[in-house]
C-alpha cells in the first residue's frame, strides 16, 4: 500500500518525555491531576503539552477540530494484569473504580483530547512495531480526509512489571519508558500561522517485508535516517516510528545548521526490527521543510529554497535511483 | 462517494451468521448465560454473552479473540467472492481488549504470549497472507472507526477494497472492573428503560468487505454513505450528548443525508444510566424537526455488549434489518425513559419495513464516537 498525498503535511512540533536531562519522571509523572492515571496516560499526557508546546499550539482554538493518534502496543498490560491479580486474590470488589477505564487501550488518547480540548477523531493504533509510522500516516489520512484540522501523534511505552516481563521473555534487555510526540498538520495552515515547519511527510508504505515496504513508500534512492533509536532507548515498540520521526527531524535540522545540503530521511520499522513482534515492516520518508523556514532564536536554519531538492512526491515512483544509491547502515538489533 | 459492502460475517453468541443473529434478535432470544469458565464466587454477576466454544466448559484458553477474527475474515472475503485476496488488501480490525484475555492466561497461569498476540498481523498473515492489518482500539467506537478508515483509504485512492472487522473476547479484568462499578449488578440489558442498571458484556468478532462503488459486479449487501469519528472531550468516562450531535450531524453531512432520509437507527444501547440518557438526548435534537423520524432500536439486550466489534455489528443487522424488512426491537423495554417518549424506539416485536437507509452508532469509554450512514442494496 503506498499513499499518495492528497494535501501536504508537516511536522511542526516534537516532544520527548523520556528520562532525560530535561524531562525527570520522578516529579514529572507526579503532577496535579496524575494521580489517577496510568503510567502510560501520565507520559501521554506530559509529551502532549510539550509538543503542542513546542508547535506553538498549546491553549489555540483551533485543536477543537484536531485529532489524537495514539501508537502503544503495551500501554494497558499494567492495569489488565494488575487487576487480575486483585481478583485473584480477592474479588471484583478489590478493584478501584479508578483502574476501570485503565483498562482500554484507548483511555491515553482520551486523556490528552480531555486536556486540550480535543474533539476530531481519537484513534489509537496497536500495530506493533510498525505502528509508530502507521500513526503517522493515519494522522496525515485524517487531514486529508478532511477529519482534523491537525494531529497530535504520541508513541508510548510505559515501563511496568508485565511489559519488563514480556520484554525479557522475548529476549529483550532494554526497552523505552517514556512518550514522543508530534504534531502534524497541513503545509498551508502551518504557513499561514506562521509555524515553523520541521519536516514534511512524504512517502509511505507498508508491506510483508522491508524491500517492498521502501519500494511501496516510494523511497529506494532514499538514505536511511543516521540514528539508531534502539541503540538510544532500548525496544521502543509502539513509540518506535514515533520516535524515528523525531530522530529525523533533529538529523535534518542538525544538517541546516551545519549548512549540509537538504536531503530526505527515511524510517522503517517492523519486522526485522529485532523486537519479536513483526510480520510486516513501515516505511515513512520525511523530507527537509521546502518553504521558507522561520528561524527560531537559538537555531540558526539554512534557508531550504537556496538548495535543489527533489522529494519523493516529485519523483514517480518507479523511477531509477537519481545519484548514488545509499546502502542502509547496519541494522541495530536488540537481543 | 459511496462504498458498497459485498461480504459480511459475525459470530457472537447469539449466533454464527449474519441472518442467524438478526433472525435470532427478531424471535427475542437472548445469549445471556451463567459465566462458563470465570470463578463465579469472584463476581456479584454471574452471567454474561459468552460465545460457547471452549473445548472443555470452565477451561479457558487463549487466543479465542484472534480465532474469531480469522474465522470471520475468511468468511466475509469468501462472501465477497475473493476467497484468495491480495496479500496488500488492507484489514482495519477494531477492538477494545485485543488478546488480553490471553494477557490475563499468562500473567496469572503462565500461559503462552508473545508480542506479536498484541496485535493481529501475525495471526492474519499465516492464516489469509494479508501482511496490511491495523489494529484500530479506539475503545468501543474501535470498528466504526476501522469503518471510517477505510472509506478514506478508498476515497484518497490507497485502495479499492477494504476488509473491516471487530473482535474481542472477555477479559476477566474488565468483566470484574463492570461489576465493581455497576450494583447491583444488571441482569438484563435494558436500554432507554427507566429500570436499566447497566452493560452486560458479550463477546464475539465480525467483518464487512467494503469496495469502492461500481467496481464488483457481483450481490452487494449494502451501501455505505458516510462515517463520523469523533471524541467529546469532556469526561473521562461520561458520554456526552453534545459530541454525540457532532457524530451525527458529521456523519449526515458526509452521507449528504437529511434526518428525514433515516429510517432506522441502531443506537449504542448499552444500558447504562449515562450512556442511555447521552444517546436519547441526542437523537432528540437531531431529529426535532423530522417527521415521523425514524425508528429506533439496540441490540445489545440480544449478544450483550462485544465491544471492539459493537458498532460495526449494529451495522450488519441494520442492514439485514433492510433486506428482510424486520427491524428487532429493544428487549426487556416497558418503561421507557421521559427522553425517548418523542422517538419512535421499537419494543416487543419487530416492527415491519420497507427500510431505505439505516444510521448505526459506537460510543465507546472516553467519550470516543462514531456514526454511519448506511443503505440496502440495490441489486
Amino acid at each position: 500500500m503506498s499513499a499518495p498525498a492528497a494535501v501536504r503535511t508537516a511536522i511542526t512540533g516534537v516532544g520527548l518525555a523520556v528520562a532525560g536531562p530535561d524531562f525527570d519522571p520522578v516529579t514529572a509523572l507526579a503532577v496535579r491531576g496524575m494521580r489517577h492515571k496510568d503510567r502510560s496516560s501520565r507520559f501521554a499526557v506530559q509529551v502532549a503539552r510539550r509538543t503542542l508546546d513546542d508547535a506553538g499550539l498549546l491553549g489555540a482554538p483551533e485543536l477543537d477540530g484536531a485529532a489524537v493518534v495514539v501508537s502503544s502496543n503495551f500501554g494497558n498490560l499494567d492495569a489488565v494484569c494488575d487487576s487480575v491479580t486483585t481478583i485473584a486474590t480477592g474479588c471484583s470488589r478489590d478493584v478501584s473504580p479508578m483502574r476501570v477505564p485503565h483498562l482500554s487501550s484507548a483511555v491515553s488518547a482520551a486523556w490528552i483530547a480531555l486536556d486540550h480540548g480535543i474533539r476530531g477523531p481519537s484513534l489509537t493504533l496497536c500495530n506493533g512495531a510498525s505502528g509508530g509510522l502507521d500513526a503517522v500516516a493515519a494522522a496525515r489520512n485524517l487531514i486529508a480526509a478532511g477529519r482534523a484540522t491537525a494531529a497530535l501523534v504520541i508513541g508510548v511505552e510505559p515501563d511496568t512489571p508485565p511489559v519488563a516481563r514480556l520484554h525479557r521473555e522475548s529476549a529483550g534487555t532494554r526497552w523505552i519508558d517514556g512518550a514522543v510526540g508530534l504534531v502534524i498538520e497541513p503545509v498551508r495552515h502551518a504557513v499561514s500561522r506562521g509555524a515553523r515547519i520541521r519536516a514534511e511527510i512524504a512517502g509511505y508504505g507498508r508491506a510483508a517485508d522491508e524491500q517492498s515496504a521502501v519500494r511501496a513508500a516510494g523511497a529506494t534512492a532514499i538514505r536511511r535516517l543516521d540514528a539508531d533509536p534502539t541503540a538510544r532507548f532500548g525496544r521502543c515498540s509502539g513509540a518506535l516510528g514515533v520516535v524515528q520521526c523525531a530522530m529525523a527531524v533533529e538529523q535534518l535540522e542538525g544538517e541546516a545548521v551545519a549548512r549540509q545540503s537538504a536531503r530526505p530521511v527515511l524510517a522503517v520499522a517492523g519486522a526485522g526490527a529485532g523486537e519479536s513482534d513483526g510480520t510486516s515492516v513501515s516505511a515513512l520518508v520525511l523530507t527537509p521543510p521546502r518553504e521558507p523556514v522561520h528561524t527560531s532564536p537559538q537555531v540558526p536554519v539554512h534557508t531550504p529554497s537556496q538548495v535543489p531538492v527533489h522529494t519523493p512526491s516529485q519523483v514517480p515512483v518507479r523511477t531509477p535511483p537519481r545519484g548514488p544509491l545509499h546502502t542502509p547502515p547496519p541494522r541495530g538489533r536488540d537481543t | 462517494m459511496s462504498w458498497e459492502i459485498t461480504g459480511m460475517s459475525a459470530v457472537c453468541a447469539l449466533g454464527d451468521t449474519v441472518a442467524g443473529i438478526h433472525g435470532a434478535l427478531c424471535s427475542g432470544r437472548s445469549g445471556l448465560a451463567p459465566l462458563s469458565a470465570f470463578d463465579g464466587s469472584k463476581y456479584r454477576a454471574g452471567a454474561a454473552y459468552e460465545v460457547r466454544d471452549r473445548v472443555r466448559s470452565g477451561v479457558d484458553e487463549p487466543l479465542r479473540a484472534t480465532r474469531w477474527l480469522v474465522r470471520v475474515v475468511r468468511e466475509a472475503l469468501a462472501d465477497a467472492g475473493l476467497p484468495e485476496p491480495e496479500p496488500g488488501l488492507p484489514v482495519l480490525v477494531g477492538t477494545t481488549h485485543r488478546e488480553m484475555r490471553t494477557t490475563e492466561l499468562w500473567w496469572q497461569h503462565d500461559g503462552p504470549l508473545s508480542p506479536t498476540d498484541l496485535h493481529f498481523t501475525a495471526a492474519l498473515h499465516s492464516a489469509l497472507g494479508l501482511h496490511n492489518v491495523h489494529t484500530v482500539a479506539s475503545a468501543c467506537a474501535a470498528s466504526l472507526y476501522g469503518l471510517g478508515m477505510a472509506t478514506d483509504l478508498i476515497a484518497l485512492g490507497e485502495a479499492d477494497t477494504v476488509v473491516v472487522a471487530g473482535t474481542d473476547a472477555i477479559p476477566e479484568s474488565s468483566f470484574g472492573g463492570f461489576d465493581r462499578i455497576q450494583f447491583p449488578p444488571p441482569d438484563t440489558v435494558r436500554a432507554f428503560d427507566r429500570s436499566r442498571r447497566g452493560m452486560i458484556m458479550g463477546e464475539g468478532a465480525v467483518a464487512v468487505v467494503l469496495r469502492r462503488a461500481g467496481t464488483y459486479p457481483g450481490r452487494v449487501h449494502g451501501l455505505v454513505r458516510g462515517v463520523s469519528m469523533n471524541c467529546d472531550a469532556s469526561h473521562p468516562t461520561a458520554p456526552d450528548s453534545a459530541g454525540i450531535v457532532r457524530a451525527i450531524e458529521d456523519a449526515h453531512a458526509r452521507a449528504a443525508v437529511v434526518p428525514d432520509d433515516i429510517d432506522l437507527v441502531i443506537v449504542h444501547g448499552s444500558g447504562t444510566a449515562q450512556s442511555d440518557l447521552a444517546e436519547a438526548v441526542a437523537l432528540k435534537a437531531v431529529f426535532k424537526a423530522a417527521d415521523p423520524g425514524p425508528l429506533v432500536t439496540a441490540i445489545k439486550g440480544g449478544m450483550g455488549h462485544i465491544s471492539g466489534g459493537a458498532g460495526l455489528l449494529n451495522l450488519v443487522v441494520a442492514l439485514e434489518s433492510i433486506r428482510s424488512g424486520a427491524l428487532p426491537g429493544v428487549s426487556d423495554l416497558t418503561d421507557p425513559i421521559e427522553e425517548v417518549k418523542e422517538l419512535r424506539v421499537v419494543s416487543g416485536r419487530p416492527a415491519a419495513g420497507p427500510f431505505g437507509t439505516a444510521q448505526v452508532h459506537a460510543v465507546g469509554m472516553g467519550g470516543i464516537n462514531a456514526v454511519a450512514i448506511a443503505e440496502g442494496a440495490t441489486r
